[in-house]
């Protein structure tokens, strides 16, 4: 998996640049608007986190050829223009993501492997049934049984659970469940979206049974594959 | 100019060189008939007495023996009538112009001619006079256009002066208004106008980095002071997880204040956007109480919606929905367990009451100023930013938040478009 890092501020290009080579991807920098084009044109790569503000050919520009170009691969949009009309240009040109700085990283790194994933996963989309370790979902009849056992869910309880199924084994984070689930685009900034999990916690995961829903502290949630005993 | 002087003079010093003209012609004809009609003694009678009579006129009969009138002889190189000669007279020591031509009569010549001298002295002073007025005028007409264009640039240089103070820093310039009422008064008030705007939305901006300033210099301070402190007792005390953790937290919660500040007056000075879409309201309703029933669950506070008839308003979907949970969530926040929170979407927004503490009286007003908490809320976590942004966000929408007393309790009132008022309270749909 080769990820392209776009970042004129060598502070952040080198933390996330070791944060990624860290969880095992292999990452390429640029600088610069010039630079950055080159290398996306030129080299093979399953993503770009692409800065907006860019010297030589801001970040804008850099998308626009891209996508003129047909290269269809998903672009994470870093940016400190925070506001809702930006993040809409952002996607609206081309964009896969927005990420407005100061950012966590486990943030980045969550976004990233959802995109990065995307594109099997659409393929899997085809199935009605999700499972996850014990844990299933009729997508059809929204049932949900763990260890063979049915779970009454609540309707937003049950696009949670069908979030993180979708996005086994990746640390989901809050604003991306709530962005998911109440498709409203902003971040809540209070706890509530942690209590709906807590209740849905509560309902997949009874005492005879290992737990099998993480929570990262301070970043969000984790679908185990394999619940341990 | 040039013709007014032509016409004047064709008028006046023309008229008179035309009417000497008229009078010799006149009495050459006279004379040729009295010289026809009379033998020659009777006619040199009449002739000298006329010769006397006449003013302005010289008149001169010459025959084989004597010249008669009023030269002693006649010029010799004199034009035949009607063409006329000047020539030379001198009289007393006195040389003057004549005009005038001879006529030949049966037994002398005739010299019939007017004193130009008195022509000429007319068109010299005519010509003094033309050039006078001409310089007059030019005199004139210079001196008005420069204190016409002084006047003006006076006025030019007052705008660019106050351009200049603005430059320098001072936004309290204005451009002086006269009482003329002219075009520059105008342009005077509505340059004043656009600099009153600039200065209050300058004033504003800075306001509001001031506030930001003040209020992260003081959760900023005690991250730098914790940290300072770790270094200084890093050897006795490394620094552990938890501890790391909760100065991410703290940095976190400066970040989300500093966010949501940016946020409230991005929001604060927006214009109001003239392309809102048509929101279903009871349907936002839905998703909040979706969003929010478990925090109300947990303590076991009763939430009930009643929903408006008429759902469809314009607005912003993202910023209703938020102002609609950020209001729900504070009623649920102070509102004590088991206590009952109330939701109504009305055509035109939506009222949230509860039976919790309320506000006093005394600190609604400072409720809906930012960074403002109550003394009773200030151990709940919060930013002291919810009111207003909910406030900011009606007034986007052309509308007011009120708060008014629920007995016990709050009541919000949320209007968001003044130009739908109404309660169309229909249907009631209760959860939980």
């Amino acid at each position: 998996m080769r990820i392209l890092v776009v970042e004129d501020d060598i502070v952040t290009q080198g933390f996330i640049k070791k944060g990624l080579t860290e969880q095992g991807y292999q990452v390429d920098v640029a600088s610069d608007g010039q630079d950055a084009l080159f290398q996306a044109l030129e080299g093979d790569y399953q993503l770009i986190i692409l800065d907006r503000m860019l010297p030589k050919l801001d970040g804008m520009t850099v998308l626009n050829t891209l996508r003129s170009a047909q290269k269809t691969l998903p672009v994470l949009i870093l940016s400190a223009l925070d506001s809702v009309d930006e993040r809409v240009k952002g996607l609206r040109e081309g964009g896969d993501d927005y990420l407005v700085k100061p950012f966590a990283f486990a943030e980045l790194l969550a976004r990233v492997e959802i995109l990065i994933r995307r594109q099997p996963m659409a393929a899997v989309q085809q199935s009605t049934l999700l499972q996850v370790s014990d844990l299933k979902m009729d997508l059809l009849t929204r049932q949900v049984w763990r260890a063979g056992r049915e779970i009454s869910l609540q309707p937003k309880e049950f696009q949670i659970l069908r979030y993180l199924m979708e996005h086994p084994k990746q640390v989901v984070t809050r604003t991306l469940l709530f962005e998911a689930v109440w498709d409203y685009d902003f971040d809540p900034q209070t706890n509530v979206i942690d209590v709906h999990v807590a209740r849905l916690r509560k309902k997949v995961e009874t005492d005879d049974l290992p737990p099998i829903l993480e929570t990262i502290r301070g970043v969000g949630y984790r679908l185990v594959e394999k619940a341990t005993s | 100019m040039a013709v007014a002087f032509f016409v004047l003079y064709q008028l006046s010093v023309g008229e008179i060189s035309r009417s000497y003209q008229q009078q010799i012609q006149l009495i050459t004809q006279q004379q040729r008939l009295f010289n026809q009609q009379m033998n020659e003694d009777e006619y040199l009678l009449q002739f000298t007495s006329q010769a006397k009579q006449v003013n302005n006129l010289v008149l001169a009969y010459e025959n084989a023996h004597e010249t008669y009138g009023n030269l002693s002889r006649l010029p010799t190189s004199l034009a035949t009538c009607p063409a006329q000669t000047t020539f030379f007279v001198d009289s007393a020591n006195d040389l003057r112009f004549y005009i005038g031509c001879i006529t030949t009569l049966t037994h002398g010549r005739l010299l019939v001619a007017f004193d130009d001298e008195n022509l000429y002295f007319l068109q010299t002073q005519f010509l003094r006079a033309g050039i006078l007025a001409l310089l007059l005028t030019l005199g004139l007409g210079l001196l008005s256009g420069r204190y016409l264009s002084t006047q003006l640039l006076s006025r030019i240089k007052n705008i660019n002066d106050t351009a200049k103070v603005i430059q320098s820093g001072d936004l309290g310039a204005r451009v002086t208004v006269s009482h003329r009422k002219d075009e520059f008064d105008l342009l005077a008030n509505y340059i004043n106008r656009m600099l009153n705007q600039l200065e209050d939305s300058f004033h504003a901006v800075s306001g509001v980095t001031d506030a930001i300033a003040h209020d992260l210099r003081t959760p900023l301070g005690r991250l730098r002071l914790r940290l300072e402190s770790h270094l200084n007792t890093l050897d006795e005390a490394p620094i552990n997880e938890s501890q790391l953790q909760e100065m991410l937290e703290e940095l976190d919660h400066i970040l989300t204040t500093f966010s949501a500040m940016l946020e409230l007056s991005r929001l604060e000075h927006k214009q109001t956007d003239s392309h809102f879409d048509t929101v279903n309201i009871n349907q936002i309703a839905e998703d909040v109480i979706d969003l929010i029933q478990p925090l109300t669950q947990d303590k076991q506070q009763t939430l009930s919606f009643i929903a408006t008839a008429q759902p469809h308003i314009k607005g912003d979907k993202t910023l209703i929905f938020r102002a609609m949970f950020n209001t729900l969530e504070n009623a649920c926040k102070y509102t004590g367990s088991g206590g009952a929170i109330e939701l109504i979407t009305t055509t035109s927004g939506f009222i949230v009451k509860d039976n919790g503490p309320g506000i006093p009286d005394e600190f609604k007003d400072k409720a809906l100023q930012r960074l403002f908490r109550l003394e009773s809320s200030r151990t709940s976590p919060g930013y002291g930013l919810g009111f207003p942004l909910i406030k900011a966000i009606a007034h986007f929408h052309q509308g007011k938040l009120e708060l008014q007393d629920n007995h016990p309790g709050l009541q919000v009132d949320v209007t968001l478009n003044t130009r739908h008022q109404g309660n169309g309270l229909i249907g009631t749909e209760t959860s939980d």
